[in-house]
């Protein structure tokens, strides 16, 4: 049930929309020509209650006393301390997930997946949540740069404009480099400008590209784009290198549509079978039921053999009598095409995320065999606009720039200079290109080069909007006044063209001249707009795909390894936590834990555990990379069990400029270190890893040698043990493992739902229980549908004000986060299991940490949950000793901010705990407050499904489940009547409230074939 | 010295004399006295600005703590207790050998211990002062440390915890230092009036008037004072037992496997004597050889406390093989890592350590050859409390640093600031002993003149009995 139908403006329009809102219907008023001065008045109040909040926040240090002031004149509607959500796109990547932000005090403190929204589906991912924090980012540029001398729009718009004039004029060539995240209208307002010129043209590149989809359906289909993948409709997913739950393409819609079709709600309904293959430990592959580790370079026999066993099966024409050998044994194959085949058709799935477009024609192959295009499990009639880019067009203008032929090159979203292995030659082409022009918010690598800087405002405040797949479009409005002089790119374009326009009013006049039109339901534009303004999405008539499939694009394929076989190779791939560099300036996902890895703060050289062992090499040892063609890199090693040998993983989106900002991060002690020095860069870019092969970019290949520099590199690693097998020389026979995280596969769970069997504990107790006549609140988290993707434990940082604490204290393990992922690995080589799990405070009824405390500061309350109460407490650290989760994190410091305006991002409703104090999970208490206020303030009884946890609320698996125990209809006393339920150290008596569900694996012990439903 | 078979003085073993060399009631004022009344010589000027300076690091490292945050130490979201814990449970531990040859061997009518309570009283309460800093300075907020005491207030009334062991400890120690403070300074009344009677400073003069509390040396009074003596022997006694029962429960009450076991309380009891006694016997090795003492403690009583360590350190070494029979014999797979993990684990130098200290030195005690060579037992007694220091480390930090999850399991290294209090502790621990030594008597003459004529036996009627 949605909340939305409860309350019904739940989501607001925009902030000027409520302004407009207050004008008497003047006769064709249509929004767009308010009168000026009385917008003015209500968003000059609004910015000045921001600007007095912001300026009290400014102020406020620990224990000082300053005066409120309240608003002399209220705006209407907006009572201080309530919440107000709008509807807006998130900018952090091009997936473009709808969002919620959450205005508080005047500004936005929170993203929330939009619910209806269908990219994110009420989910959010890490980077999504954390963008927030960029919001707030002091170091973001304020106004404008005239070859690298701050100024201001009108000296900056005078001079571009007579040049553009004289480009014009001069018929000269102009490029536009941008990425996939490109609205509609910003599309628009560029090919507009574009058309002035008479060779001008737009080049979408995207860092991590996926160009090499789009070319393989140019050719097999005619259709030159990247499908839309529907994971929920496949039964089958066999993956080659496409991490669809971490970074490819858009992993929460991926996330949600995977977990759509692996439930078990007490019996089973669909559940999916997943394959991956890969050469390094990713996340997806972490939740495969199936991982065949491949050697790098040996994808394409890997496909090409899996192709030709499906063909051969299916009595269709293989691709080559002759395939090099993949690594991939036959048997492997013949399981998979046995499992892919004996079904009927259009259930599968086959994906790649390698950029390589002989493997894409031949994934495309596949699918077409296995009817995937047909069922629309890959959907090119409503192709992803997600990644847009195009390597060849990328390349021509490396070409152009290189011979000088360019003569004005605007960049957009993107750091060419950075993220490409020929990054330093573009730069110094950009250095005699007569106007290079970048819409950068920071003086990054490609900036440094630009003659102009002229920056964009945060995706929080400006208007633009977002079309993630064809006809699903989506507004993305301001939720908060620019910090700083910066202007939207169509403003700028405008204004440089001779056109005075805002923002707002350019999307309007986009929208009602493009989308409108493609409405179905007869609504005015008024209503039309304002809906969408309000649901935050709207979907609209598409124009028909003829599409059909080309088998003679087979033709001429090139089978050819990608690798030598035998030496060291490097793989690159996204981060999961800084993307592909764009959000290195983010300190909350410097410190989010890697998912696979747990490491922050930097980047590894990871190696195979064999590897390792060859070469002598422990995880921290300083190694430097070096390629036959003189590219050097120095990283410390990270020896990860689960990559193939040959293999070097590193990731991408480090070694940015300007994360020296980081110094000041962590508290100054006699024997701490800065996060990093003066000076330094935190990681190295691996972007000259990167090859370009046969017009694409090629993220994996690269032959490396390595050597150890001998220098001990300090790894701010937030586990320490991967582990639930315990120490081969300190295990005892029948305790190696521990229970902790529990595993069954779906035919187990077929035969103990047949047989009911359920076991639980009883407790019993010599002492009365906790009487708790209201409300029982529990959590349940399905380790099922949980991937391991920590969106969860960005969103608790945001949600609870949870301070940064720097790479020293994280290598001391005190990082503060409340929420973790524990990621524990069964065996050692390449052949290994990887489960997660959520760990939160447990709530424990009979909690141990209560009856330690001296001062009773954490208590009970009388719904369950377990309390710190901050101000009581000492800090003599007994719970935190005493608690058998160690979920309990202690104030070691005070922590600094970077500076003051990232107060701003603070949550109001949330405590700031002083040094000296614990704290841990609350189970959000504010939003549980929240929700029985408003609940009594209506007169109405709290349903379930209201109170949402952050962290469940982020989920993009919703695999945390929030709920009173005490409800019988309600969601988590449903779950925890799973056959799959336990609790974790259930047999300590303490009684925790959050429930588990167990893994589920889609296989057998014995790795035979698979029973699906 | 040795049975004469002859002679008017025939001594059996059982009735040794406790003082040597013929001593008068009146020598036993002047040797006592002596080192009251004159200048401190160098060696003791030595010590004391050792201990100064030692106590100023610790000092310094504290107010440092009290600056930055808990964070200057070495500990972690694992293990939350390190060093602080450990030098707080080591220093009470100390303490309860003073109140042992206190209370408990006065009730058990001990003559022996007359030689060494007065001393054994001081390093107790010097070691609860120095145990005490510690929960107080490990706390996040000291400033707000006033909040374990169940003080009146208007917010409820908000009590404090008092199923939390943390609060009995509170409740415990400070009762711990007040009777002992209170033993002591009654115990010492008739010596701070000997004292009054014998200062020719005018301003000693007066402090001593002022607490000797008009001692007059009646009949009276010293029957009142016996009887007193006796009163607070009896309420010390189950202190001995009771107090170290506490703290051993900050670790008994809680869950975690290597804590939560029923064995502590009397192999803390037994450890802390153990340690204690070692202390003792380190500082009157010391103080007999600098202030000529030898006459009063004599090898006898450096025997019989020798065998008290070997009791006590036998318990401990018993209790050590209990919970490992326990721990496997349970089947908790919880509680048998545990024990691995100590035994061949990271920490397996702090354990071997403890064990070897612990359960092998004091084996050397047994002959009777060693006891009587008092530089090696002086030698043993410094390992026996390296031992029992490092075994208080050992059950605190490696039971706390691999616990039930393995995805928390952390190691953990002191910091320079934790080494800087600790040694701390030793600095304050010893300038107020060598304070103590300088201007109160280090012998309770009164209770040693009770037993000077001890063995002497009934045909030596000449000297006139006891006084």
């Amino acid at each position: 049930m949605k909340i939305k139908d409860q309350v019904k403006t739940k989501y607001r329009l925009s902030l000027q929309q409520d302004a407009i809102d207050e004008q008497p219907q003047q006769a064709g008023f249509e929004g767009g020509g308010a009168d000026r001065s009385r917008v003015e008045r209500r968003t000059f109040l609004k910015m000045a209650g921001f600007t007095v909040g912001a300026g009290l926040s400014w102020g406020c240090t620990r224990g000082g006393d300053r005066k409120l002031v309240p608003y002399l004149v209220a705006p209407e509607e907006v009572v201080p301390g309530r919440p107000y959500w709008y509807a807006s796109v998130c900018g952090a990547c091009p997936a473009g997930c709808g969002v919620l932000a959450k205005n508080l005090d005047g500004r936005p403190v929170k993203l929330e997946g939009n619910p209806d929204h269908p990219i994110s589906q009420g989910g959010l991912c890490a980077i999504g949540q954390a963008s927030v924090l960029a919001l707030y980012d002091a170091k973001r540029l304020k106004a404008p740069f005239n070859r690298g001398q701050e100024s201001d729009w009108s000296i900056v718009d005078q001079e571009i404009s007579t040049e553009i004039e004289r480009l014009v004029a001069s018929g000269a060539k102009v490029r536009f480099l941008t990425d996939s995240c490109l609205g509609p209208t910003d599309s628009h307002i560029i090919e507009q400008f574009l058309d002035r010129f008479d060779d001008g043209r737009l080049v979408i590149y995207d860092s991590i590209s996926s160009s090499a989809i789009a070319d393989a359906h140019a050719l097999s289909h005619g259709i030159r784009a990247v499908p839309r993948y529907h994971f929920e409709k496949a039964d089958f997913i066999v993956s080659f290198d496409a991490d669809f739950l971490g970074t490819w393409i858009s992993p929460v819609e991926y996330t949600r549509g995977y977990r759509a079709g692996r439930r078990f709600d007490g019996e089973l309904r669909a559940f999916s079978h997943h394959t991956q293959f890969e050469s390094h430990l990713s996340l997806t592959g972490s939740n495969a039921d199936q991982r065949v580790v491949v050697r790098p370079g040996g994808m394409r026999a890997a496909v090409a053999h899996l192709a030709d066993t499906v063909a051969r099966r299916l009595g269709k024409k293989v691709l080559s009598s002759d395939l090099p050998e993949s690594g991939v044994e036959q048997t492997v194959m013949d399981d998979i095409c046995k499992r892919l085949t004996t079904h009927r058709p259009g259930r599968a799935l086959i994906v790649s995320g390698e950029n390589d477009r002989q493997i894409q024609l031949i994934v495309n192959h596949l699918n077409e065999m296995l009817g995937a295009y047909d069922a629309g499990v890959v959907d090119l009639e409503q192709a992803s606009l997600q990644r847009r880019g195009d390597d060849r067009a990328l390349l021509e203008l490396r070409d152009e720039m290189a011979r000088g032929e360019v003569d004005a090159l605007f960049i957009r979203g993107v750091n060419p200079v950075y993220d490409l292995p020929f990054g330093q030659e573009l730069a110094a082409a950009m250095e005699g290109t007569a106007l290079v022009v970048s819409f950068s918010d920071q003086h990054n690598e490609t900036a440094e080069h630009a003659a102009f800087v002229c920056p964009e405002p945060h995706f929080l405040e400006s208007w633009s909007d977002s079309e993630p797949v064809q006809g699903v479009f989506a507004i993305r409005q301001p939720v908060l006044r620019p910090i700083g002089n910066s202007r939207t790119m169509m403003e700028s374009l405008a204004r440089w063209t001779g056109v005075s326009a805002e923002a707002r009013d350019i999307i309007r006049d986009s929208w009602r001249q493009r989308v409108f039109p493609r409405a179905a339901d007869g609504a005015t534009f008024r209503q039309f707009w304002d809906k969408t303004l309000h649901d935050g999405w709207t979907e609209v008539a598409r124009d028909a795909v003829e599409s059909a499939y080309d088998a003679g694009a087979l033709a001429g394929l090139n089978l050819r390894p990608q690798a030598e076989p035998k030496s060291l190779v490097a793989v690159t791939h996204a981060s999961m936590a800084v993307f592909d560099g764009r959000h290195a300036h983010n300190a909350w996902l410097h410190e989010m834990p890697d998912p696979i890895t747990k490491m922050t703060w930097d980047n590894f050289a990871a190696i195979a555990t064999a590897t390792a062992r060859e070469h002598g090499l422990q995880t921290g040892d300083e190694v430097r990379l070096t390629t036959p063609d003189g590219v050097a890199l120095t990283l410390p090693v990270l020896v990860q069990p689960g990559l193939h040998g040959n293999a070097i993983a590193v990731a991408l989106g480090y070694g940015r400029k300007g994360t020296d900002r980081f110094t000041a991060i962590g508290p100054r002690w006699l024997e701490g270190t800065p996060t990093i020095e003066e000076g330094g860069m935190i990681g190295a870019n691996a972007a000259p890893l990167i090859r370009i092969v046969d017009g694409n970019l090629q993220f994996s290949g690269r032959a490396v040698t390595l050597e150890a520099t001998g220098v001990k590199r300090p790894v701010g690693c937030t586990q320490q043990h991967h582990s639930l097998y315990i120490p081969e020389r300190l295990a005892i026979e029948e305790n190696e493992r521990r229970d902790i995280v529990r595993e069954t596969t779906v035919i187990a769970l077929k035969t103990e739902s047949a047989h009911g069997e359920h076991g639980h504990d009883e407790h019993l107790s010599l002492w009365e229980e906790h009487a708790m006549p209201d409300h029982h609140w529990g959590l349940s988290v399905d380790l099922n549908a949980c991937t391991g993707c920590s969106a969860c434990v960005v969103s608790c940082q945001a949600e609870n004000n949870i301070p940064v604490v720097g790479r020293d204290e994280v290598v001391r393990s005190r990082e503060m986060h409340w929420m973790r992922i524990d990621r524990y690995y069964a065996g050692e080589n390449e052949d290994i299991d990887v489960v997660f799990m959520p760990m939160m405070c447990q709530h424990c009824d009979n909690a141990p940490c209560e009856t330690v405390c001296p001062v009773q500061a954490t208590a009970q309350s009388a719904e369950g949950l377990n309390q710190q109460i901050y101000n009581r407490c000492v800090g003599t650290r007994y719970c935190a000793n005493n608690c058998p989760y160690k979920v309990r994190r202690f104030n070691w410091f005070n922590y600094p901010k970077e500076d003051r305006l990232q107060n701003l991002a603070l949550n109001p409703d949330v405590t700031i705990r002083t040094r000296g104090v614990m704290e841990k999970c609350s189970l959000c208490v504010q939003r549980i407050q929240y929700a029985k206020i408003e609940s009594k303030r209506q007169g109405r009884p709290i349903t379930d499904g209201e109170i949402e946890p952050a962290c469940a609320q982020s989920c993009p698996a919703k695999a945390i489940v929030f709920g009173d125990l005490n409800d019988p209809e309600s969601r988590l006393v449903r779950a925890n009547q799973d056959p799959r339920q336990y609790q974790v150290l259930a047999e300590l008596g303490v009684k925790p409230v959050v429930s588990y569900l167990k893994k589920v694996r889609n296989r057998t012990e014995s790795g035979g074939s698979d029973e699906r439903s | 010295m040795g049975d004469q078979m002859s002679g008017p003085n025939v001594y059996s073993e059982l009735r040794m004399p406790l003082v040597d060399g013929n001593k008068r009631v009146g020598d036993i004022t002047a040797d006592i006295c002596r080192p009251l009344e004159g200048r401190a010589g160098p060696l003791w000027w030595v010590a004391f600005l050792t201990a100064v300076t030692v106590l100023g690091v610790g000092v310094a490292a504290v107010g440092y703590l009290f600056s930055k945050g808990v964070g200057v130490w070495g500990l972690n979201r694992t293990v939350g207790w390190g060093f602080d814990i450990t030098n707080f449970v080591f220093w009470v531990g100390i303490g309860h050998a003073g109140t042992l040859i206190s209370a408990v061997l006065f009730l058990f009518r001990q003559r022996w211990r007359t030689a060494v309570n007065r001393s054994a009283e001081a390093m107790t309460i010097f070691a609860v002062m120095c145990a005490g800093i510690f929960p107080l300075i490990h706390m996040g907020r000291p400033w707000l440390a006033f909040f374990v005491f169940p003080y009146p207030n208007t917010r409820g009334p908000l009590w404090i915890n008092f199923r939390s062991a943390l609060c009995w400890d509170v409740f415990a120690i400070s009762t711990y230092f007040m009777i002992s403070l209170g033993f002591w300074y009654i115990g010492m009344i008739p010596d701070l009036a000997t004292l009054r009677d014998r200062t020719v400073s005018k301003f000693k003069k007066k402090i001593f008037a002022f607490f000797s509390l008009g001692w007059d040396g009646s009949m009276r009074t010293w029957s009142r004072y016996e009887t007193v003596y006796l009163l607070l022997a009896g309420l010390a006694t189950p202190l001995v037992f009771s107090v170290h029962t506490i703290v051993s429960f900050d670790f008994a009450t809680a869950l975690i496997p290597g804590w939560h076991t029923t064995i502590f309380p009397p192999y803390f009891v037994a450890g802390a004597i153990f340690s204690g006694l070692a202390m003792v016997l380190t500082l009157m090795l010391i103080a007999r050889k600098t202030m000529g003492l030898e006459n009063y403690l004599t090898s006898r009583h450096v025997d019989s406390m020798c065998k008290l360590i070997i009791g006590t350190g036998g318990i401990v070494g018993l209790a050590y093989a209990t919970e490992f029979f326990i721990a496997w014999y349970s089947g908790n797979e919880y509680e048998r890592f545990v024990f691995i993990n100590r035994a061949l684990g990271p920490y397996a130098w702090a354990y071997w350590t403890m064990v070897s200290c612990n359960v092998l030195v004091p084996q050397f005690l047994w002959f009777k050859k060693i006891r009587a060579n008092l530089m090696i037992v002086w030698i043993l007694t410094i390992f026996i409390n390296i031992g029992m220091w490092f075994e208080r480390f050992t059950i605190i930090v490696t039971s706390l640093h691999r616990d039930f999850l393995p995805s928390s399991w952390t190691y953990y290294i002191p910091s320079k600031i934790e080494i800087a209090t600790l040694m701390g502790s030793f600095g304050l621990f010893f300038t107020c002993f060598l304070l103590f030594c300088r201007f109160l008597p280090v012998l309770a003459m009164a209770e040693v003149k009770g037993v000077l004529g001890y063995a002497r036996g009934r045909a030596s009627t000449e000297n006139g009995g006891s006084s």
